[in-house]
């Protein structure tokens, strides 16, 4: 006799429920019960259960458990696994090889060259020497300490990642910015992907995709990483001074000489600081994404966690400060570099 | 001066408000602003607005914050569309226009300078004042030669390669003149143009508007909500009042008959002597025994007589145009036009 007996006997389902049985394993506390004997009806309204789905699972055998729902959810994505990968991974594959060809291309170019190019690269953007030279001694001192590879590696999948994040969030974020009802649906999406705990699509890719494969880390980083550019390319767009897009709409600009000229131009602070955003999550991401065989400085963080080795959790946790700070400067300084020749 | 009709707006409505059409017949039967707002929830923005912007003429409409002079100048150029009625130009129904038409229509007969400037952050002046020329297509090198022309004619030579932020609120207007110049368009709309600018380099603005215009004869459509200003530019002077026109014509004719209690109050404190011209005051040429103090223009304002007449209220000038005598102007006629508009209510009263 369980609690919710009447419940099914006065809605007279009794002749339903003794008919199914409830196909799904027995739990533990299932079989502690069935150890202990009858279970003992509860003896006051006090220790009366919520009607859930596993207490009227014990009034009814034919109603679900509630292990029935994850396990309904696993067979269903096994189910389709087959036939999404099929479209996902030839769709996917291009990112595979950029990865691969970025991993190959940073380890193999000597670091006399990839050094000064990086530096060069900084300079272009930034236009300040004390940048540079900060830069500089960041990555050789790294390198001192024969983090060289590891940085090298992380900083490959970052530029990337982020790159990939910007070549498709940039469109995405205009056409959100031009349709109010895109936009209605995008947003919970993207507030999705911020919230939901990383760790948590990770499983399902790991399904998806073989582990050996690059581009397991490298969507699961993009995934992360996407949001903000997407979210300030909208927002840039919405934000262009009304009066701006007035006069060129007065002097005939088409909609595309709008969106160029115009709009994205105007909107480019704001890109700029979605790009810095999405370039410090693909950070956090690459990190995480070594548990699912991402190369880089977060394997030496796993290693740490793993082996329990202080010191080289320590000194890659270290390392990996240092790669974010030299990100989230460079990508500043151009940022405000935007910034002045946009001053209204 | 009977000169070619350039726009001409006819029975012109515009509501703003989910239902536009259903609020129309509201307001075609006799549904005022307030109630309309009340009843319908339905903005009236403008109601059967009828006026005609001759070719090369500066129109001016006039009216306060809310009586929609700023709507009604984007319906020129269709920035807003109309609930009904027509607008012309060139004796062309824009309305039938395609929007390649629009395009064009917006590209190269019309131009438009914004109260807020509305300059491209990120481009140089110079490349502002090609803006209209770089839309149609043309490089940099092509319009440039022209861009540098009209900066250096509205005064800023040697700006060309400064951005809009390093310069200050006029220049940053003459850059918004420089490039409705540039776009060669024969109609220029500018809304609120000096708003935005302090009284002494508005007035310098207004010269310069004055002084272009002397030269170039384009046809101008000024909006403002200054009744200096108006007066200072206007050939044709509308005035708006929620919506509707309540007098229009010569400036100089509503200034001395308002036709209506609003617009009394609002010319009631301007100095009438600054704005007042001969040709508005004189009688007609008496060849007869009067003796003339002097010869004065038809386009003298009243202030400048007053100087060379010191105060004698009895003398006689002869108004000249051309070297011709065209009238004559009695200083009492003259204190007469000075008499402030409420008190003119009153002798308009009593003559009657």
């Amino acid at each position: 006799m369980a609690t919710y007996d009447s419940l099914f006997s006065s809605l007279g389902l009794e002749q339903w429920c003794s008919e199914g049985k409830s196909s799904g394993p027995m739990s533990m506390a299932d079989l502690l019960n069935k150890n202990k004997g009858e279970s003992a009806e509860p003896a006051s309204i006090w220790e009366l259960p919520f009607p859930s789905m596993d207490a009227l699972n014990e009034s009814c055998a034919a109603f679900p458990q509630s292990r029935e729902l994850t396990k309904g959810l696993e067979q269903g994505f096994l189910a389709i696994k087959d036939s999404l990968s099929l479209v996902l991974d030839p769709l996917t594959q291009p990112l595979s090889w950029f990865l691969d060809g970025a991993l190959y291309g940073m380890l193999n170019t000597p670091w006399w060259i990839v050094i000064p190019l990086l530096l060069a690269v900084v300079y272009v953007v930034t236009k300040s020497w004390k940048l540079m030279l900060f830069v500089g001694g960041s990555i050789v001192l790294l390198a001192f300490i024969d983090h060289y590879d590891y940085a090298m590696q992380t900083l490959a999948i970052i530029f990337v990642c982020a790159f990939l994040c910007v070549l498709l969030g940039v469109p995405i974020g205009i056409a959100m910015a031009r349709s109010n009802s895109l936009q209605r649906m995008i947003i919970p999406v993207l507030d999705m992907l911020q919230t939901l705990p990383p760790f948590v699509y990770l499983i399902p890719l790991i399904f998806l995709f073989s582990v050996t494969e690059s581009k397991l880390y490298g969507i699961a980083i993009i995934l992360y990483a996407i949001v903000p550019v997407i979210r300030l390319t909208n927002l840039g767009i919405r934000l262009v001074d009304k009066d701006v897009i007035e006069a060129a709409d007065a002097f005939g600009m088409t909609p595309r000489q709008k969106l160029y000229k115009v709009q994205i131009p105007l909107a480019l602070p704001n890109i700029m600081a979605g790009v810095n955003q999405t370039i410090m999550m693909s950070l956090a991401m690459v990190v995480i994404a070594s548990l699912v065989s991402a190369p880089g400085l977060g394997v030496l963080v796993l290693r740490g966690i793993r082996n329990l080795e202080l010191g080289v959790g320590l000194v890659s946790g270290l390392g990996i400060v240092i790669l974010a700070v030299i990100l989230d400067r460079v990508t500043k300084a151009s940022l405000a570099r935007i910034n002045v020749s946009q001053k209204q | 001066m009977a000169k070619n009709i350039k726009i001409s707006i006819r029975n012109l409505y515009k509501i703003f408000g989910p239902t536009p059409d259903v609020a129309l017949e509201h307001v075609r039967k006799g549904m005022g602003k307030a109630d309309l707002l009340e009843q319908q929830r339905h903005v009236l923005g403008l109601r059967d607005i009828n006026v005609d912007v001759h070719d090369g003429e500066i129109t001016v409409i006039m009216g306060l914050s809310g009586s929609g002079k700023s709507t009604l100048i984007r319906h020129l150029n269709r920035l807003i569309d109309p609930t009904a009625g027509e607008i012309r130009v060139d004796g062309e129904d824009i309305m039938s226009y395609t929007e390649e038409q629009l395009r064009k229509l917006r590209r190269e007969r019309m131009s438009m300078v914004f109260q807020k400037f509305a300059l491209l952050p990120h481009k140089t002046v110079l490349e502002n004042a090609g803006m209209a020329k770089d839309i149609r297509g043309y490089t940099t090198s092509d319009f440039e030669a022209d861009a540098r022309k009209w900066l250096a004619r509205v005064g800023l030579e040697g700006n060309e390669y400064q951005y809009p932020h390093q310069l200050s609120g006029g220049m940053q207007q003459r850059v918004g003149i420089a490039r409705a110049l540039v776009s060669d368009a024969p109609i220029m709309l500018m809304d609120e143009a000096f708003s935005a600018l302090d009284p002494l380099i508005r007035s310098d603005m207004q010269d310069l508007l004055l002084e272009l215009q002397e030269e170039l004869k384009k046809t101008i459509v000024f909006i403002t909500h200054d009744l200096d200003e108006a007066l200072k530019l206007a050939d044709h002077l509308v005035i708006l009042k929620d919506g509707e026109v309540v007098q229009q014509g010569d400036p100089q004719e509503i200034l001395l008959n308002p036709g209506d209690p609003y617009i009394v109050d609002f010319i009631s404190d301007i100095n009438r002597a600054r704005v007042l011209r001969v040709r508005s005051v004189m009688s007609p040429p008496d060849d007869g025994d009067a003796t003339f103090a002097g010869d004065i223009s038809e386009k003298d304002n009243l202030e400048s007589v007053l100087l060379k007449s010191e105060g004698d209220m009895s003398l006689n000038f002869r108004v000249v145009r051309n070297d011709q005598h065209v009238g004559t102007l009695h200083m009492k006629d003259l204190a007469r036009a000075l008499v402030p508009t409420a008190a003119s209510a009153d002798r308009n009263k009593n003559a009657a």
